[in-house]
C-alpha cells in the first residue's frame, strides 16, 4: 500500500493539492452514492420489491387493478339493475295475470268469447205470410230475457251484445212496380239477415227464465202462441263476430281530471 | 496526503450517505448502474496507477462520464423497451474483473519475488555459516 501511495505521488508532484482534493471528492461521491443506495434498498419493503422488480410489472399491476375496480363497479351496477329488472318482472307478471283475468271477464261480458251453460231455447216462428214476426217482438223477448237474468243471448246463433240493433226490412208491398218483389226480413247489426224460425238461446238460471217467460198474462210465451220454450243444459252460444261495430268513434272515456 | 484524502472522503461519504434521504425505488436502478460504472473507473484507476499510466483527467472524466452515460443509456433502454443496463453491467463488471486480475497478478508477482529474494539471502547466509563451521 505504501508503494501505491508513493507511485501516485511520483506522478502527481505538480498539482498535489488538486489531486488530493479531487480523489477525496471522488471517494466521497462514490461512498455517498453507495450508502444511499444501501439505505434505499434496505428500507424498501421486500414485498414491494417483489412487485416493483420491473417497471412494466408495476405498471401492468396498476392498470389491472384499475380494470379490476372498474369491472367490479360495473358488476355491482349490473347486479343492481338485474335485481331491479327481476322485481319489475315479478310485478309485471302479477299485473299481467290480473289484467288477463280482467280482460277475459270483460270479453265474456261483452260477448267476445264462446260461452256455454244451462238456459232456455225459445223457438219463434211466423204465424203466416201476412203475420210475420216483427222486430219489436224480438226486442221485447230479448228485453224480457235480460230482465230474467240471461247472461248471454243469441238469435239464430248471432250473439246479442249491448250494441246490437234489430230492424225490420220491408221491400215492396205498397209499391206498384211489378219488378219489386215483396220481401220481409229482420236485420241484426245492419248486416246479418235472419228469418223465421227464430231460435233464441239464453244462458242464465233456467228456472227464473222459464218462470218469467211463462208467467200468466205478462209472460212472453203466454202472450205469443207462436213461441215455444224449452229448458236445455249446456247450451253453446258463439261469440260476437262483427267486431267492427265495437270501434268507438265518438264516445270517449272521461278522465278523472275532467270530471267535476 | 492522497491516502488521507481517500480515508476522509470515504468517512464523510458514509456519514452523509447514511443521513441522505431515501430516493424513490424506481430511480434506484439508475443509481445502481452509476455505482457500478464508478466502481469500474476506480478499479481502472488503481490498475493504471500500478502500470504507471495514471492520469487524473482521464480518471475523473471516466468516473463521472461513465456514471452519467450509463444512467442515460439505461433511460434510453427503458424508453426503447430494451434492457441496455444489462449490457452496461456486463461490460463494467467484466472490466472490473480484468482490472482486479491485473492488480492481483501485480501483487502476487511482487510477493513471490520478495520470497525468492529472502530465500536467496538465507541460502547465502547458510553457505556463509557452513563455511565458518568448516573453518
Amino acid at each position: 500500500m505504501c508503494w501505491f501511495y508513493t507511485n501516485i505521488n511520483k506522478k502527481m508532484k505538480k498539482g498535489k493539492g488538486t489531486m488530493t482534493i479531487t480523489i477525496g471528492l471522488v471517494c466521497f461521491v462514490l461512498t455517498y452514492i453507495i450508502f444511499m443506495q444501501f439505505k434505499t434498498v434496505e428500507e424498501t419493503n421486500i414485498t414491494l420489491i417483489e412487485t416493483m422488480r420491473e417497471a412494466e410489472l408495476t405498471e401492468s399491476l396498476a392498470s389491472w387493478k384499475e380494470r379490476y375496480n372498474a369491472t367490479e363497479e360495473k358488476l355491482l351496477q349490473n347486479n343492481e339493475t338485474l335485481i331491479e329488472y327481476r322485481q319489475k318482472r315479478a310485478s309485471n307478471q302479477e299485473a299481467t295475470e290480473l289484467l288477463n283475468k280482467e280482460l277475459l271477464q270483460a270479453q265474456t261480458i261483452a260477448g267476445l268469447t264462446d260461452v256455454t251453460g244451462d238456459g232456455v231455447v225459445i223457438t219463434f216462428y211466423d204465424k203466416s205470410e201476412e203475420n210475420k214476426v216483427k222486430d219489436r217482438e224480438l226486442l221485447e223477448l230479448i228485453n224480457e230475457l235480460k230482465y230474467a237474468g240471461a247472461e248471454a243471448i243469441s238469435i239464430n246463433d248471432q250473439r246479442i251484445v249491448n250494441m246490437t240493433n234489430i230492424m225490420n226490412i220491408w221491400i215492396g208491398g205498397e209499391d206498384d212496380n211489378e219488378s219489386y218483389k215483396e220481401d220481409f226480413y229482420i236485420l241484426i247489426d245492419n248486416s246479418k239477415r235472419i228469418t223465421s224460425p227464430y231460435v233464441i238461446k239464453a244462458i242464465g238460471d233456467p228456472k227464473t227464465l222459464e218462470s218469467t217467460l211463462t208467467a200468466k198474462i205478462s209472460g212472453f210465451i203466454s202472450r205469443y202462441s207462436n213461441a215455444t220454450l224449452k229448458v236445455q243444459n249446456n247450451i253453446v252460444i258463439p261469440k260476437y263476430n262483427g267486431e267492427e261495430n265495437f270501434k268507438l268513434r265518438y264516445a270517449q272515456e272521461v278522465t278523472k281530471g275532467e270530471e267535476k | 496526503m492522497v491516502f488521507i484524502a481517500i480515508v476522509i472522503g470515504c468517512v464523510i461519504g458514509v456519514i452523509a450517505g447514511l443521513n441522505a434521504p431515501i430516493i424513490p425505488y424506481s430511480l434506484s436502478g439508475y443509481l445502481a448502474i452509476s455505482i457500478i460504472a464508478a466502481l469500474d473507473s476506480v478499479f481502472g484507476g488503481i490498475s493504471s496507477v500500478l502500470k504507471g499510466e495514471f492520469d487524473l483527467k482521464i480518471f475523473v472524466s471516466g468516473f463521472f462520464g461513465n456514471a452519467i452515460l450509463s444512467i442515460l443509456l439505461t433511460y434510453l433502454g427503458e424508453r426503447l423497451n430494451v434492457d441496455i443496463y444489462l449490457a452496461a453491467i456486463v461490460v463494467f463488471v467484466g472490466r472490473m474483473f480484468v482490472n482486479l486480475a491485473i492488480i492481483r497478478r501485480y501483487y502476487i508477482d511482487k510477493w513471490t519475488e520478495k520470497i525468492r529474494k529472502m530465500r536467496e539471502k538465507k541460502e547465502i547466509e547458510n553457505k556463509n555459516n557452513s563455511k565458518t563451521i568448516k573453518e
